[in-house]
């Protein structure tokens, strides 16, 4: 599928079933993942690892006027337009698919970190045990063969839509436009080009994004270019130009030295 | 008294072993780090495995982190020796550092006298101390920054980690140049401890006068030892 493909969270729609999250365990054959201690929370895991990609943040909230409120948000790789994982990985080991997925090689991933270090939203993660980098590839295989990533085809409350990018943007207008009614402050994240040049994953949010635990204004750092463009070219050629002058200068101090004694 | 009719005391055992921690230290952290530096030695993962060098990278940096403080502890003389001399750059170590290229090519140009390190030492250290801090507190800030630093913070000390590692192991070819190629008996202060009377006059002249002063060694002693060599 050589289309530019998008999924909407809408977050008002979202009632924190869960189904999103098993039915990505399933399609990708992720063991359950028993890290989080049961403390009386009602979200299942504290945060992403390398066994869970997907995760259905359950924030617990008291607004200014004393009224609860449970903030759900679907959670996994945001997919950027321009991805820093991918930017920074010195292994060329993460690519971004024509759809606009960002998969990681498994095979070329060395387990370093780096991907997760640059990610403005701090998603991948490395399983130690494989010291490989984990995340979501939005169904890329799925999608690739026309289906619908696994999270979007089980959500029954269409919380979830996944489709072309130009669709996505017209159904998350349209959807933010019936939000707005009820939630004044509702916005779209990732829709329109931010500091990360737009995400795959896109949200309908019914507060501001701080609420929910994304970054306001999320940026691909500069310091990727910085690092590949200068510092690695330059250390490379600085490094075949220092043995070749050392040796060059053990010549010449022979040479010299004998002349002079 | 010099050792032997010949050697001058220089370096304590602890001191020298410090030295040592940190070269090695610091070679193993740049070798068990190289591939993400440059594709040309992802040989060096595929042999030994990526998981182990990133081990191997933690384990040595613990080292290159608490040698200073072993060293401040049981080699406080030499440390602070160091330190003094580092930040006592006079005159004479510039005119040093300005004739100083000339012995690389095995020119022997009139030299003032230097004091226990020689200009081009103190600049060498002077730097080694601040990529040593440049490089544990950003290398720290990736290693145990997750969740408490920022991923905009963190994202650039990825690059600064590179530059610092990458300056400091040119200064450390050139020490190593210095010290095997062009000074071998430099490379003897470091492994016994001592020097030869009549290197220690030529390379470090001021220090010897110093010594001399403080009756450690005699005039007469080192004279001698000169002549005989």
């Amino acid at each position: 599928m050589a289309r530019e493909m998008a999924m909407l969270h809408d977050v008002a729609r979202c009632s924190a079933c869960r189904a999103c999250m098993v039915a990505c365990k399933q399609w990708h054959d992720l063991p359950a993942d028993m890290s989080t201690p049961f403390k009386g929370q009602y979200q299942s895991h504290a945060d992403l690892t390398p066994t869970t990609w997907n995760l259905i943040k359950m924030n617990e909230r008291t607004d200014m006027g004393g009224k609860f409120h449970w903030d759900f948000i679907k959670f996994q790789c945001m997919h950027c337009e321009k991805p820093a994982c991918m930017l920074g990985c010195p292994e060329n080991a993460i690519s971004k698919k024509e759809s606009g997925a960002v998969v990681i090689d498994e095979d070329k991933c060395v387990g370093c970190g780096y991907c997760r270090t640059n990610c403005p939203f701090n998603v991948p993660r490395i399983d130690p045990e494989r010291n490989k980098s984990t995340k979501c590839d939005l169904c890329f295989d799925r999608i690739e063969h026309g289906m619908i990533p696994s999270c979007a085809k089980t959500c029954t409350a269409e919380a979830i839509s996944f489709g072309t990018k130009a669709a996505m943007i017209k159904l998350a207008e349209e959807r933010l436009k019936e939000v707005r009614m009820n939630h004044p402050n509702a916005q779209l994240y990732g829709v329109h080009p931010n500091g990360v040049g737009g995400t795959h994953m896109m949200y309908v949010l019914p507060e501001p994004p701080e609420v929910y635990g994304l970054p306001k204004d999320p940026k691909t750092p500069e310091s990727i270019d910085l690092w590949k463009d200068y510092i690695r070219p330059i250390g490379k050629i600085a490094g075949v130009g220092a043995a070749a002058g050392l040796a060059g200068l053990m010549v010449l101090n022979k040479l010299i030295g004998k002349r002079g004694a | 008294m010099l050792i032997d009719n010949r050697y001058v005391p220089r370096h304590k055992k602890m001191f020298m072993l410090c030295h040592w921690l940190n070269a090695i230290s610091f070679l193993m952290l740049f070798l068990t780090a190289l591939p993400l530096y440059a594709d040309t030695f992802l040989f060096i993962y595929n042999i030994f495995g990526a998981k182990t060098l990133q081990y191997l990278h933690r384990f040595f940096a613990v080292i290159f982190i608490v040698t200073p403080i072993i060293g401040l502890l049981s080699a406080r003389e030499g440390y602070g020796t160091l330190f003094k001399q580092a930040f006592s750059f006079n005159s004479d170590d510039l005119i040093f550092l300005l004739k100083f290229p000339l012995t690389l090519f095995g020119m022997h140009p009139s030299m003032p006298k230097q004091s226990f390190y020689n200009g081009g030492e103190k600049i060498n250290i002077l730097l080694q101390a601040f990529l040593w801090l440049v490089l544990v507190v950003s290398g720290l800030i990736m290693w145990v920054g997750n969740g408490v630093i920022d991923n905009s913070i963190r994202a650039w000390m990825i690059p600064i980690h590179s530059i610092a590692a990458g300056l400091g192991f040119a200064a450390a070819l050139a020490h190593i140049y210095l010290a095997i190629v062009q000074n071998p008996q430099s490379l003897r202060g470091m492994t016994d401890g001592s020097i030869h009377a009549d290197y220690a006059v030529h390379h470090h002249g001021a220090w010897v006068d110093e010594l001399i002063k403080k009756g450690v060694v005699t005039k007469k002693e080192i004279d001698a030892a000169r002549k005989a060599a």
